[in-house]
C-alpha cells in the first residue's frame, strides 16, 4: 500500500482472502498450478496481489451495528445525494444534472491544458484611457490558467463582462465557427460539430411536439409530459378525446424528422479522401507537442476532435457528488453527511474506528519517537532506518479498546510472515483483556480521584517505553505470558520479530516468463508485513428483541438471557517497514 | 486571542517562546509584521518558518490625525501547527498597478508539513498538508482535506471539504474516509491526521 511504514491495515471479514471462506479458496487454487502458492495454514497473505482490494485503513471502514459487522467498500453500497459543483460549491439539483449534463452551468471553467481552474481577470486598458477610467467603455476580460500559461487569448476570446461566461463562450464559439467557413467541412467530417448537431436537434425537436399539438412542454416534468399518457388521462376523464381535441384545433401538424442541415441533419459522406487530406495537410504544419493528448481531448465533447492545442475550449467544471453509504445486507444508512455543501459534517456515520479495537505498533527501546511518518516535522527527521535481516527486535504492540465492555483479546499470527521474504515473528502474550473505554470525563475523574497510582504508573511505563529513559524500566526483560504495560482502555504487549533476508536472485537462469511474473509480484517484497488474526470476545447487556433482530453468526446467547457473548474477528496486516538490502 | 509577543516566560535555553495562550513559536523562526499576526492558541510555529504579516493591505489614504490600528494579515486559529522552514504569505493582487494584499485565514487542528509554501486565502479546520506543497494565491482549502506531499495548488482552486488531493498541478484523487481525524490524539496514542493535534503541539519542545 502507499503507506509509509508503520501502518495498520485491516481486513473486512466479507474478503474472499480472509480466514473463513479461505479453505475454499486453497482449494480451488490447488486446481490451477499458478496459484499453489495458497497458504496451508489459512494465513492471510498480505503480499498477494488481491491483497490490496481487502486492505484498508482504519478510517476507511464503516460498521454495521445491526449485522454486528464491518463494513467495507465491497459490502456497502453507495448512493448519490447531491450533486454540486466543486468550483463554486453549489449544489446542483438533480432534475438539473438530468437535463444539462454533470457540469456546471455557471461561471465554472477549467484549463483545457492542465485541469486547473480557470479564473476571469481584466486586461489592462489601453494606456490612452488608463488614465480616466471613468470613461464608459466595456471592459476587457479573459478566463486565465492560474498554473499553466494558457489563457483564453489563445482562442483569441474576450469577455466583455465577468458574468455569464457561459452565455458569452457560446456565442463566442459560434461566431467562430462563421468565421472559419473553410474548417467546418473538416469538423464536420469528424464530427466537431456534433456538440451543435445535438443542440439543433434538440431545438428542432422540442419545436415539433409544441407544434404537434399537445401541451407537453408546459408540463415536462411531470406524469403528463408524453402525448401516450396524456391520451391515456384524457379517455379516462374528458368526454372529448385526444384526436377530437386536436382536430377542434386549427391546424395540428405531424411531427416531423430533421430535414436540413439548420435543423440538426448531418448528412455523412462515405467518400471522406478530401477531408483526410486536408486533415493530413493541417496536421502537417503542427508539431507534435502541440498535438493535444488523449486526457486533453478527452476533457469534453468540444475538445474531442481536437487537432491542436490551440483549438481546445476551456472546460466546464465537472460536478462532483456526495454520497451516502449503506449496509448491503440490512441496508441501513452507515454513514449520511448532511446536504450543506461547503461543510463537510454527518447526520449518520458508523465508523469501525468506534467498535474494532485498534492495534499500534511501535519499536521498543526506541531512541526517539517514531510517530505517524505524516507527522514529520523537519525536513532532516530521518525516516525509519531500515530492518537489519536475521536481527532480533523487540516492538511493543498497543490494542485499544473503543467500546465500553471489557474486552478479551486473542492474537495470532504464523511463526513466519507469508510472502518472498519470510521473517519470524512471536506474540510474547497472545491473550490478554482490555479495560472499558470510557468518556473523557471518566478520564478525568478516575485519574483524579482512585487510580491515580496505576493511572500514573501506565502512563510513566507508557512514557519510558516511548523515550527508553526510565532507569528502574530500562533493564526490565519481556517475559512470555507477561503484558508489558496496561492502561485504562489498552493493553501493550511485546512482539519479537526476526526479519529474514533480502536473498539474491538464484544463480539458476529461470524461465524469462516465470522471472517476470515474479518481480511483478514481489514489488512491495522488501516491507515487512505482519497479518494477525485478533479475535475479541466482551459479555454485552442487549435488550431481547434487539439481540433477536442483530441474532448472527458472531454471537451466541448466553444461558442467563440478559448478558450476550459477542465476538469479533478479522485480520490486521501490521507494516514493520523495509528489511535492509544485503 | 494573542500575539506572539510579548512572551510572558523566557529562558535562555528553550527553543520555543511561549505565549499566554500557549502558542509556541520558535526563536529561530522569521516573524515580520507581528502586530498583523493573531495565533488563536496552543498554535506552533517552528524553526526557519517565515511569517509576512507586514504584507498587508495599505489603507488609501491616511489623514495625518488618525492613525491605522493594527490589521490582521495572518490568522490561524487553535492546536494548529506550522512547521519547518514553511513560508506562510498573504496573497496579493495587483489592482490598478497597485500590490493589493488580503489576509489569510487558517483554522484549528492544521498541520502544515515542512518546507510547504502557503498562499491561500482560506485553510479550513481539520487539514492535514504535506511536505514541500506549494498552495498558490487565493487557494481555498476546505476543512477536512489532505494535501499529499509535493502537491501544487493553483491560485484560486477550491479545495472542496473532505478531498484528497495530489499533483501538479493539484487534482482531487479522492476522498478522505468517514473516520478521517477521528479518535487518537491521547497520550501515547498515535497522531490522527486532521485530527486533534493538541497532543502533538504538547510533545513539540
Ligand atoms: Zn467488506
Ligand atoms: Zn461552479
Ligand atoms: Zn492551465
Ligand atoms: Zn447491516
Amino acid at each position: 500500500m502507499a503507506a509509509a511504514p508503520p501502518y495498520a491495515l485491516y481486513v473486512c471479514p466479507c474478503s474472499s482472502l480472509s480466514s473463513t471462506t479461505l479453505a475454499v479458496h486453497a482449494k480451488r487454487a490447488s486446481a490451477a498450478p499458478a496459484d499453489a502458492q495458497a497458504d496451508e495454514d489459512s494465513t492471510f497473505n498480505s503480499h498477494d496481489p488481491r491483497a490490496n482490494y481487502a486492505l484498508y485503513p482504519l478510517d476507511h471502514l464503516l460498521f454495521c451495528n445491526e449485522c454486528d459487522c464491518i463494513r467495507c467498500p465491497r459490502c456497502y453500497t453507495e448512493e448519490i445525494l447531491n450533486w454540486y459543483c466543486p468550483s463554486c460549491m453549489f449544489e446542483v439539483p438533480s432534475s438539473q444534472v438530468k437535463n444539462d449534463g454533470n457540469r456546471c452551468a455557471r461561471n465554472c471553467y477549467d484549463c483545457p491544458i492542465c485541469t486547473s481552474a480557470l479564473t476571469v481577470a481584466a486586461l489592462p486598458r489601453p494606456s490612452e484611457t488608463h488614465l480616466n477610467p471613468n470613461e464608459t467603455e466595456q471592459g476587457r476580460y479573459i478566463l486565465q490558467c492560474g498554473y499553466c500559461e494558457w489563457s483564453s487569448l489563445d482562442q483569441t476570446i474576450e469577455f466583455s463582462k465577468p458574468t455569464k461566461i457561459t452565455e458569452q463562450l457560446a456565442k463566442k464559439r459560434k461566431e467562430q465557427r462563421r468565421r472559419k467557413p473553410e474548417d467546418k467541412a473538416v469538423s464536420t467530417a469528424h464530427g466537431a460539430d456534433q456538440v451543435d448537431g445535438y443542440e439543433n436537434l434538440m431545438a428542432f425537436y422540442k419545436e415539433q411536439l409544441a407544434e404537434s399539438g399537445d401541451a407537453s412542454n408546459t408540463y415536462s416534468s411531470s406524469p403528463y409530459s408524453s402525448p401516450a399518457n396524456l391520451a391515456k388521462i384524457m379517455s379516462l376523464y374528458g368526454g372529448l378525446s385526444v384526436n377530437a381535441l386536436k382536430k377542434a384545433r386549427e391546424k395540428p401538424q405531424p411531427m416531423r424528422e430533421a430535414r436540413t442541415d439548420k435543423e440538426g441533419l448531418q448528412v455523412h459522406s462515405l467518400d471522406s479522401s478530401a477531408v483526410d487530406e486536408e486533415t493530413v495537410r493541417r496536421l502537417q504544419a503542427v508539431d507534435w507537442q502541440d498535438t493535444p493528448t488523449h486526457e486533453q481531448r478527452f476533457s469534453g465533447p468540444l475538445n474531442h476532435q481536437a487537432i491542436q492545442t490551440n483549438e481546445l475550449w476551456p472546460v466546464a467544471t465537472p460536478l462532483r457528488i456526495r454520497k451516502g453509504k449503506r449496509c448491503s445486507v440490512c441496508r441501513q444508512f452507515l454513514s449520511r453527511p448532511e446536504p450543506k455543501i461547503p461543510n463537510l459534517r454527518y447526520k449518520i456515520r458508523l465508523l469501525a474506528s468506534n467498535y474494532v479495537p485498534r492495534l499500534l505498533l511501535r519499536p521498543l527501546n526506541a531512541s526517539s519517537t517514531t510517530p505517524n511518518p505524516a507527522f514529520r516535522l523537519r525536513p532532516n527527521e530521518a525516516e525509519m532506518s531500515p530492518l537489519q535481516p536475521n536481527i532480533m527486535q523487540q516492538y511493543l504492540l498497543t490494542v485499544r479498546n473503543p467500546i465500553f465492555e471489557t474486552v478479551k483479546i486473542t492474537l495470532a499470527t504464523s511463526s513466519s510472515t507469508p510472502g518472498k521474504v519470510s521473517s519470524r515473528v512471536t506474540i510474547l502474550c497472545p491473550s490478554f483483556t482490555v479495560g472499558p473505554a470510557g468518556d473523557v470525563w471518566d478520564e478525568a475523574l478516575s485519574s483524579s480521584t482512585t487510580s491515580v497510582a496505576t493511572d500514573d504508573g501506565g502512563r510513566q511505563a507508557a512514557m519510558a517505553s516511548l523515550t527508553g529513559k526510565s532507569t528502574d524500566e530500562a533493564d526490565r526483560q519481556p517475559e512470555a505470558g507477561k503484558i508489558w504495560t496496561r492502561s485504562r482502555n489498552s493493553t501493550s504487549i511485546i512482539l519479537e520479530v526476526v526479519p529474514g533476508a533480502l536473498k539474491p536472485p538464484p544463480s539458476i537462469v529461470p524461465k524469462s516468463d516465470d522471472e517476470m511474473l515474479a518481480e511483478e509480484l514481489t514489488e512491495d517484497k522488501d516491507v515487512l508485513e505482519i497479518p494477525i488474526f485478533v479475535r475479541a470476545q466482551w459479555d454485552a447487556v442487549e435488550d431481547t428483541d434487539a439481540s433477536a433482530s442483530a441474532g448472527r453468526k458472531h454471537e451466541r446467547r448466553a444461558a442467563e438471557g440478559e448478558k450476550v457473548r459477542k465476538e469479533l474477528a478479522y485480520w490486521c496486516v501490521i507494516g514493520v517497514g523495509h528489511i535492509a538490502d544485503g | 486571542m494573542s500575539r506572539p509577543t510579548p512572551a510572558t516566560r523566557r529562558s535562555a535555553k528553550s527553543e520555543y517562546i511561549e505565549t499566554d495562550t500557549g502558542n509556541k513559536i520558535s526563536r529561530r523562526s522569521i516573524i515580520e509584521g507581528k502586530q498583523n499576526i493573531m495565533l488563536g492558541g496552543k498554535s506552533v510555529v517552528m524553526a526557519g518558518a517565515m511569517l509576512r504579516g507586514d504584507l498587508v493591505r495599505k489603507p488609501e489614504k491616511m489623514a495625518d490625525g488618525e492613525k491605522e490600528g493594527p490589521v490582521t494579515a495572518i490568522h490561524v486559529g487553535r492546536a494548529s501547527i506550522i512547521s519547518t522552514n514553511c513560508t506562510i504569505r498573504p496573497p496579493h493582487r495587483i489592482s490598478r498597478g497597485r500590490m493589493v494584499f488580503y489576509p489569510m485565514r487558517i483554522g484549528d487542528n492544521v498541520f502544515i508539513g515542512p518546507g510547504t509554501y502557503v498562499s491561500s486565502a482560506v485553510i479550513s479546520s481539520n487539514v492535514h498538508i504535506g511536505t514541500n506543497c506549494v498552495l498558490s494565491a487565493f487557494s481555498v482549502i476546505r476543512d477536512n482535506c489532505k494535501i499529499l506531499p509535493n502537491t501544487v495548488v493553483p491560485s484560486h482552486m477550491t479545495i472542496p471539504p473532505g478531498s484528497v488531493v495530489g499533483g501538479r498541478p493539484a487534482r482531487i484523487t479522492g476522498e478522505v474516509g468517514e473516520g478521517w481525524g477521528q479518535g487518537g490524539g491521547g497520550e501515547g496514542e498515535e497522531y490522527v491526521e486532521g485530527g486533534d493535534l493538541r497532543a502533538l503541539v504538547r510533545s513539540i519542545r
